[in-house]
C-alpha cells in the first residue's frame, strides 16, 4: 500500500506552488508575525525556524485560490510534536469561509496527522474529491498536545493541473527526438 | 483607500437622555455617525455602513451594511431611548451583521459608541475581543457619556483583546462645550491613513461655521498653497486699501487747498507721510511716486494764485488716475467759486434796478410811495441816473393803487 502510494505521488507529484494565487490567500486567526508565507513560500517553508503560528486560539483557518483549476493528489504538512496540527479539514472550491459556518459544510477530506506526518510524511486524499480544485480551504481544528497556540513548520500540496498534460511523461517516452 | 464594512452600534439607552454633550448625548452619537459615515464613504465609495441599536427592548439592525447614505440617515431618526445597553449582544450582532456582507472582499469593522454603564464583566469583555480578531473584525470603541467605575479598564481589556496590529482604537470624550463630532475628526476613527482627512477638514469648516482653528478656515497641513495665497491676497487688500486711504484723505486736505491759503506744513506732512507710507509698501511704490509729483506741482500751483488755478488744479485732478468722481466733484466745486462772484453781481444788478426795487417796496402793504422816507430810500438805492425812470414808476403804482 505504501509503495503504492509513494509510486503514485512519484507519478503524479508536482508542487503545486507555482499555481498558487497569492494575491487572494488568507489566513484567519494567524499571528501577524508568524504569517503565512513562512509555512507556505519556498524557502520560508524549508526553514524550521519559520512557523505559522495561531493567535487567539488554536485554530486556524487557510485559504488558497489557485490561477488555474488542479487536481490535489497529497499534502505534506510538517510540525513540531507537541503544537503541530493534529485534525485537519479540508474544503475544495468554497471561499469565504469563517469559524462558525466551517462546520457547516461536510468537508471534501479530513485526516487526522500523525507523527510521522509531522515529519515529512505526505497524507494521500480521496482524489475523487479533488478532481476540480479551484481554491483550497485547509482548517487546523486543533494541535497535537492541546495548547493554545498552534505551529506549523511548512504546507506543500502536492497534484496535477487539469490543463495541461504530463510533459515530463511525454518526453521520457519520445526519447529520441 | 481600505476597502471596508462598518458596522456602528449606538447607545440609545436611558443615559442618553442627559444633555451634557449637545443638544442631548443620543443625537450628538447621530451627528457622529452621519460624519463617519461620510468620511467612509468618501475614502472609497464601495466601502458600507450600517447601524444597529444596542439599547431598547434588544439590540436591533436598523441597515446592514449599505453605501446608501440617505438611508442610513433616515434610520438615525426614529431612534428611541429606553432600556439599558447590551454591549456583548451588540457587538456579536454586528460581527454577524458583517458576516452576511455582500463583497466578502471588505475587511470587517465595528465601532461601538459606549455611553452608559456596563453590565457585563472584563472577562467576557475579552472574550468577544478574541472572538472578533480571531475573525479578522477591528473594533474602534468611542468612551463618552457615563463615567463608571471599572469602565476604563473594561474597555482597555476589550481592546487589547481584539486589538490586531493597531488596527483598533480607544477614544475617549469628556463632556464639554465642543460637539461629540468635532472632538471625533481629529481621532484614528476618521483619520485611518490619512485618507478621511480631507473631508473632515471640510466638514470642520462646513459644520463648525466660523469656529476654526486656521487662518481663513484652510488646513495649511492639507493645502498649504491655498492658504498661502488666501493670506498674500489678504494683506494685498489690505495694503491698497491703506493706500486709498491715504489717498482720500489726501485729496480733502487739496480740496481744503483751493478755498483757503494752504497749510503748507500741513502739505508737507501730508507728503512726508505718504513717502514714508511708499518706503513701508514696496508694492505701491511706483503709484505713490506719480502721487507725490502731483502733489507737488497743486502745492506749488496753489501757492502762486487762487484765482485762475482752478483750472490748473482741474488738470491736476484729471490727472489722478483713481477717484475720477471724487476728481468730478472737486471740479464742479470749483466752478461753484468762480460763479459765486457773478452770482452777487447778478443779485445786485437785480437789487440795482430801481423800478423793480420800487415795485416791490410799493407792493409792500403799508408802504406809502408818497412817504418822504421811503422816497429817500429809494433815491439812496438808486445809484444811476435813471431819477427820472423812478419818477413815472412812482407815480404810476400811486395809481394803482388808487
Amino acid at each position: 500500500m505504501s509503495g503504492e502510494s509513494a509510486n503514485a505521488i512519484l507519478r503524479s507529484q508536482v508542487d503545486l506552488l507555482d499555481f498558487i494565487d497569492w494575491s487572494g490567500v488568507e489566513c484567519l486567526n494567524q499571528n501577524t508575525a508568524h504569517s503565512l508565507p513562512n509555512a507556505l513560500k519556498q524557502g520560508y517553508r524549508e526553514d524550521d525556524g519559520l512557523n505559522l503560528e495561531s493567535d487567539a486560539d488554536e485554530q486556524l483557518l487557510i485559504h488558497i485560490p489557485f490561477t488555474q483549476v488542479i487536481k490535489l493528489h497529497s499534502i505534506v504538512i510538517k510540525g513540531t510534536e507537541e503544537e503541530g496540527p493534529k485534525t485537519v479539514k479540508l474544503f475544495s472550491n468554497r471561499d469565504h469561509m469563517g469559524f462558525s459556518n466551517v462546520n457547516d459544510f461536510p468537508a471534501s477530506d479530513s485526516a487526522v496527522l500523525t507523527p510521522e506526518n509531522l515529519q515529512g510524511k505526505p497524507v494521500v486524499l480521496k482524489f475523487v474529491k479533488f478532481q476540480n480544485v479551484r481554491s483550497l480551504a485547509i482548517f487546523i481544528e486543533d494541535n497535537q498536545g492541546g495548547s493554545d497556540v498552534t505551529k506549523v513548520q511548512k504546507i506543500a500540496l502536492f497534484g496535477t493541473t487539469v490543463e495541461t498534460t504530463d510533459m515530463k511523461g511525454l518526453k521520457k517516452i519520445e526519447d529520441g527526438h | 483607500m481600505v476597502l471596508e464594512a462598518t458596522m456602528i452600534c449606538i447607545d440609545n439607552s436611558e443615559w442618553m437622555r442627559n444633555g451634557d454633550y449637545s443638544p442631548s448625548r443620543l443625537r450628538a452619537q447621530s451627528d457622529a455617525v452621519s460624519l463617519i459615515c461620510g468620511a467612509k464613504t468618501q475614502s472609497n465609495p464601495e466601502n458600507t455602513v450600517g447601524v444597529l441599536t444596542m439599547a431598547g427592548k434588544g439590540v436591533r439592525v436598523l441597515t446592514t451594511p449599505t453605501t446608501d447614505l440617505g438611508k442610513i440617515l433616515a434610520c438615525m431618526h426614529d431612534i428611541e431611548m429606553g432600556g439599558e445597553m447590551n454591549i456583548a449582544a451588540g457587538i456579536q450582532v454586528a460581527q454577524l451583521a458583517l458576516k452576511h456582507r455582500q463583497n466578502k472582499n471588505q475587511h470587517q469593522r465595528i465601532i461601538v459608541f459606549a455611553g452608559s454603564p456596563l453590565k457585563n464583566d472584563k472577562k467576557v469583555m475579552e472574550m468577544i475581543g478574541k472572538k472578533l480578531k480571531k475573525n479578522s473584525v477591528a473594533l474602534d470603541i468611542v468612551n463618552f457619556g457615563e463615567e463608571d467605575d471599572g469602565k476604563p479598564e473594561k474597555l482597555e481589556a476589550l481592546l487589547a483583546a481584539v486589538n490586531n496590529n493597531e488596527s483598533s482604537h480607544i477614544v475617549n470624550i469628556p463632556p464639554g462645550p465642543n460637539a461629540l463630532s468635532d472632538l471625533l475628526i481629529s481621532t484614528p476613527i476618521f483619520n485611518v491613513d490619512g485618507g478621511g482627512s480631507g473631508f473632515a477638514a471640510a466638514a470642520v469648516a462646513a459644520a463648525a461655521g466660523n469656529v476654526s482653528d486656521f487662518e481663513f478656515g484652510v488646513d495649511p497641513n492639507i493645502d498649504p498653497e491655498l492658504a498661502l495665497a488666501l493670506r498674500v491676497s489678504m494683506e494685498e487688500e489690505r495694503a491698497r486699501q491703506e493706500a486709498a486711504a491715504k489717498k482720500a484723505a489726501d485729496e480733502a486736505v487739496k480740496e481744503g487747498k483751493g478755498e483757503e491759503p494752504p497749510s503748507s506744513s500741513q502739505d508737507a506732512t501730508m507728503t512726508e507721510n505718504f513717502n514714508a507710507a511708499a518706503e513701508a509698501t514696496e508694492k505701491t511704490a511706483e503709484p505713490m511716486d506719480e502721487e507725490n509729483a502731483l502733489l507737488q506741482r497743486a502745492l506749488s500751483v496753489s501757492m502762486n494764485t487762487t484765482g485762475p488755478d482752478s483750472s490748473v488744479a482741474d488738470a491736476v485732478m484729471s490727472e489722478a488716475n483713481e477717484d475720477k468722481e471724487l476728481a468730478l466733484a472737486l471740479q464742479m466745486s470749483m466752478q461753484e467759486d468762480i460763479k459765486d462772484p457773478s452770482n452777487q453781481t447778478d443779485i445786485s444788478k437785480v437789487l440795482g434796478d430801481q423800478s423793480f426795487v420800487s415795485s416791490i417796496l410799493t407792493s409792500l402793504p403799508g408802504v406809502d410811495p408818497n412817504d418822504p422816507s421811503v422816497k429817500d430810500l429809494i433815491a439812496s438805492l438808486q445809484g444811476q441816473p435813471e431819477s427820472s425812470q423812478q419818477k413815472k414808476d412812482e407815480d404810476e403804482p400811486p395809481k394803482a393803487d388808487k
